[in-house]
Order: structure tokens, then sequence, then C-alpha cells
């Protein structure tokens, strides 16, 4: 008999520690067990990013183990959300994310990705080196809103103005908050092409998002 | 004010802590100044990486416009992961950088060879040369400095940061397989220097150690990866041993300052200053906490200042940053120990203003004074 406390408690230790064959057992557990997805994700999962969330934060622990720690919480999503009830996952965000054209700097990008999924955003991740037209296209076909996009690369921010400016000419930009991030943004530049905000940071962004829905 | 040093006397005070006429100043200018060849037309970044002469003529052209204190030869961050393999992706007016890693499994660590940087075909033997040829001109004017990428750096930039990250904690097979790589590419970096050091003759080599980052390692990670009794600090003493000043730049936020410059002790360290980011040092915080002591600090203007300001906001930040450093540096008793300059390179942007360089640069012959 599995236990109820025990194997969410296992979840979320699974991704503090980072250990991916765990959280995916775990997951196991949960569906072998009749425990509710969408439980085991909240009290497991994404308890467990937001320590690691805070610890990061706190300099306590960095990169390596923060990105181990979203590999064992993917894991354990990939057994997980086929198991969530349609009506349950229709409540959750729809978000497009992406790294602008012309840049294939990702780290940033996926350590936002995995702050907003452990939020509990439906988070849709079209990559790096991302044409305007696809942003629009995956925003569209997702009911996306939120667009969150990043560069690192000067000349490459130009491609989020084209961004924004495609979300505008294609009528979706008053149904999305736009946000971007990565070293060389800033908010004067997310006012200048006409995103909603910035942020410095993947909790920074969270926040920010959470804030404007 | 008119300038009483030349440059190199200028340098040399501040590096030996000696009363400056001014402090010194070097936008980290280098792919930007491309656009000052072909009378004014330029040539595109391609041409510019790939050919040792348009590479020096470009630092050249812009020590005569610019009237800088330092040449520093920095390319782009993929030269060496591209000679180890990687593809290199090269935009017309965007910096190259690799799009398609070489190491792309656990067996692949180990297959990684040092290359032949003789190879007139390969990036490095392109840097060196380049650098070998902008030294010749400008060496008698100027500080002169390579600029080398470090082992770490190399090895994200060959496998993707990410999962070398992953891999360093992963299982302890992954863990040997990234040091294994990394020794590997030190050996790179230590032909790359033996290079620098008889072939190209810079005054100094600049180092790239980007990773230490507390936004990114914390300093058991760094020692373990790079750190002073690992890779970098035989690197570090290669490099004075081949007769050239041991200098680094870390663009990153949250630098490795007691690693990288009290422990590593470099004749400069260059960084950036991100003010969003709480705990990032500003320049006079640099001062004060002692770094500038026995290392010549530069920094910290925003790079993106470069492309976006008015050549009047440029002159604001710059006369500001002037004050808070001289300001700092009396306080502490130092001389010209700081040097204004980007916090990152200069964007090699096409959009990137070149008024907006020499504005920083004029600045601060006339507001870097003690005065």
């Amino acid at each position: 008999m599995v236990d109820k406390e025990q194997t969410l408690a296992g979840l979320e230790r699974a991704v503090v520690s980072g250990k991916k064959a765990d959280s995916i057992k775990f997951a196991n557990d949960v569906i072998q067990s009749g425990i509710k997805p969408l439980e085991a994700i909240d009290g497991g999962l994404i308890k467990g990013m937001m320590v690691v969330g805070e610890k990061y934060a706190a300099h306590q622990i960095f990169l390596p183990q923060v990105l181990l720690a979203a590999d064992a919480m993917y894991g354990a999503l990939d057994v997980l959300l086929p198991h969530i009830p349609r009506e349950a996952a229709a409540k959750r965000v729809e978000m497009v994310i992406g790294v602008v054209e012309g840049d294939v700097h990702d780290i940033g990008k996926n350590i936002v990705k995995t702050m907003f999924t452990a939020a509990g955003f439906n988070v849709h991740d079209i990559g790096r080196d991302v044409p305007a037209e696809t942003f629009v296209t995956t925003s569209k076909t997702n009911n996306a809103q939120v667009v969150a996009m990043s560069t690192l690369m000067t000349p490459t921010m130009d491609s989020m103005k084209a961004t924004v400016d495609a979300l505008v000419e294609e009528g979706l930009r008053s149904q999305v908050k736009i946000i971007i991030g990565g070293a060389p943004t800033s908010q004067d530049f997310a006012d200048e092409i006409g995103a909603d905000m910035h942020a410095v940071n993947a909790q920074d962004a969270v926040a920010k998002v959470k804030a404007a829905l | 004010m008119a300038d009483k040093m030349n440059h190199i006397e200028r340098a040399m005070a501040a590096l030996q802590n000696q009363p400056v006429d001014r402090l010194p100043c070097y936008p980290i200018a280098c792919g930007v100044q491309r656009k000052l060849l072909n009378n004014g037309a330029g040539i595109t970044y391609h041409e510019w990486a790939t050919d040792p002469k348009k590479f020096a003529d470009a630092f050249i052209a812009g020590q005569r416009y610019f009237d800088h204190d330092f040449a520093i030869g920095l390319m782009d961050l993929s030269v060496m992961a591209g000679d180890l393999g990687a593809h290199v992706r090269m935009d017309e007016q965007n910096t190259p950088f690799v799009d398609d890693p070489v190491i792309k499994n656990i067996e692949d660590y180990e297959k990684l060879q040092v290359p032949n940087i003789k190879d007139p075909k390969t990036r490095s033997h392109v840097l060196v040369e380049g650098t070998r040829q902008f030294v010749q001109e400008l060496g008698k004017e100027v500080i002169t400095a390579g600029f080398i990428e470090g082992p770490l750096l190399v090895l994200t930039q060959a496998r993707g940061a990410e999962f070398v990250f992953k891999d360093m904690y992963d299982n302890e097979s992954s863990r040997a397989a990234v040091h294994k790589a990394l020794a590997t590419i030190t050996e790179f970096d230590k032909e790359l220097v033996k290079a620098f050091g008889r072939e190209a003759k810079p005054a100094g080599l600049v180092w790239d150690y980007l990773w230490g980052s507390y936004s990114c390692l914390g300093d058991t990670e760094y020692e373990e990866f790079e750190g002073q009794h690992k890779y970098a600090g035989c690197l570090n003493e290669l490099t004075a041993k081949e007769g050239m000043a041991f200098c680094v730049h870390n663009c990153a936020d949250l630098p490795h300052l007691d690693t990288q410059v009290k422990a590593f002790k470099p004749a400069i360290y260059s960084m950036a200053y991100y003010p969003l980011i709480p705990g990032s040092p500003s320049a006079k915080e640099v001062i004060a906490k002692g770094y500038s002591d026995n290392c010549l600090m530069a920094g910290n203007i925003d790079p993106q200042g470069y492309v976006r300001w008015s050549p009047e906001k440029m002159q604001k930040v710059t006369m500001n940053l002037c004050n808070e450093v001289t300001t700092a540096l009396k306080a502490k008793g130092l001389g010209g120990r700081y040097c204004i300059a980007s916090g990152c390179e200069v964007p090699p942007s096409v959009a990137t203003k070149l008024e907006n360089i020499k504005m920083c640069v004029d600045t601060t012959k006339q507001y870097g004074t003690f005065a």
C-alpha cells in the first residue's frame, strides 16, 4: 500500500536532490495508487521546485543542481500530466516561450520555463532561434495568454521587436502579456518595443506575470 | 584637458599603483571596429573573424580613430569550440556562435582532440596571427593583449552549457567525462598560450573565465571545474611564464572576485555591473572592498549604452563613473587603479554608435583626472 504523504514527500525530495529516476518512480506510484496527479504536482513537484528556487536565490545551490532538479520535475510530469482530467488541465494558463530568431543561448529560457511550469503554467517551449511567425502561430494555436522571449545577444534584440510587431499585426496583442528577459534587455527596452514587462530572473518573471494576469 | 602621459606611461602607472594624469580608458571595442575599415563602409563579421590582416587592421584603425589606452584582441567566444569541431554559425553582422555542438553525448567528451593551431584554416591561427599583426603595429603605443577562452567556457560552447552543468553532477562517469574534456581543452589552451607568447608577443593575455559567477556556480563547483588548483591555475602560471601579463575578463553577473582577483592575482580584471541584480558590485564597492589594491580593475559602463544612448547620455554616464571611481580611489589612497571600460564587449552590431565609443574615451580624458 502506497502512503500518500510519503509519496508526495518522496517526489519533493527527488526534485530537490535532482534524482530523475526517483521522481519517475514516485510519479508511477502516484498513478498506481490512485492519488490525484494534480495533488502530486502541487504537493510534491511544485513544492520541491519552490525549495529549489529559494535555495538558488539564496546562493545555497547553483545552476547544476537547479538543472538536475528541473530534469527530475519534467521526468515526473511526463508520467503525471497525461492523467490530469481535461477540465483541470484547461484551467492552466497557456504560455509560449522561446529564444528569438538569431540566438541559440537558451539556458536562461529553460530555467524560466521550469519556474513557470512549477508555478502551474502550461508552457509551450518553442526552443531557440525562433522566427516571429512561430511565436504567432504557437500563440494562436494554444490560445496563449503569455508570450515570453529571451535573448542574450545585442544584435538579436531587434528580433524581439519583430515578434511583438508580428503579434500586433495578427491581432493577438491584446490577448497576451508579453515578457522579455536576457542580459542586454531592460524594462526601458520592453517599453520601447511594446512588451509589457521585463524580468531579471526566473522568479521575478513568475511574480510579474502572475501579478499581471 | 590634454593628456600629460602617453598611453603606455599611463597604463603602466595604473598597473603599478602610481599617480596617473587621468584614469585609463578602454571601451572593449573589438568587432565593432570593423566598421572603420573599407573607407568607413565596414566589412562583415565573417570577413573580420576569418582573416588575420582584417582582424588586425580593425584594431589599428580603432586605435587611430578612438585613441584607446589598450588594444585587446577579442574575436568571439566560439573560436576554440569551432576548432574542436563544433559548427559555428557566422551571420553577416552578428557575433559568430556555436549552433551545433561537437559533444553530443557522454562518450563524445573523451573524443576531443587538441587541434593543430598552426593550420591556417583554424580560427585559433587567425586569432594568434591577427594579434601578432596588431601587436607589431601598436605595441609601442599602447598596452596590447591577446584574448583567450578558459577551459570551462570552451567546453560549454562545445557541448552546450546546460548539458555540461548537468553532466558535472549527474553521475560519477559523466563527472569524470567532463574532467577528461577539461583536461584536453587545458592542453589546447596551453598550445594557444605558447603561440601567443612566442609568436604574437602581446604585453598581456586576457582570459575569459565567464563561469566564475554565483548565478551559475558556487565556490566548490568553480574550484572543481576551473579554479585556482585546477585547470585555470596552471594556465595562469603558464601565461606569466610565457612573458605575458595575466589578465581576466568576466562579464557575468556576481563574479567570483575573491577567487578571480584575490587568488588568481591578475594584473587587470575587467567586469560588468548589473544594477538590477541584487549584490552586483558597483565600481566604488569593488574599490572599497580592496579588489583594486593589487589589480587594475576595469568596468563597468553598460555595453548597451553604446548602441542605445545618445552621445550626451554616454558623456554623462562616463562622467559619473569617473567621479565615482576617482572618489573611491582617493578614499583608499590608490593611484589610477581603475580603467574606465565597458562591462563587456561593445556590441559589434552595425547599430552601435561609434560616436559613443569616442565620447567615452574623450570624456575620460577630460573628467578622469584626480584634480
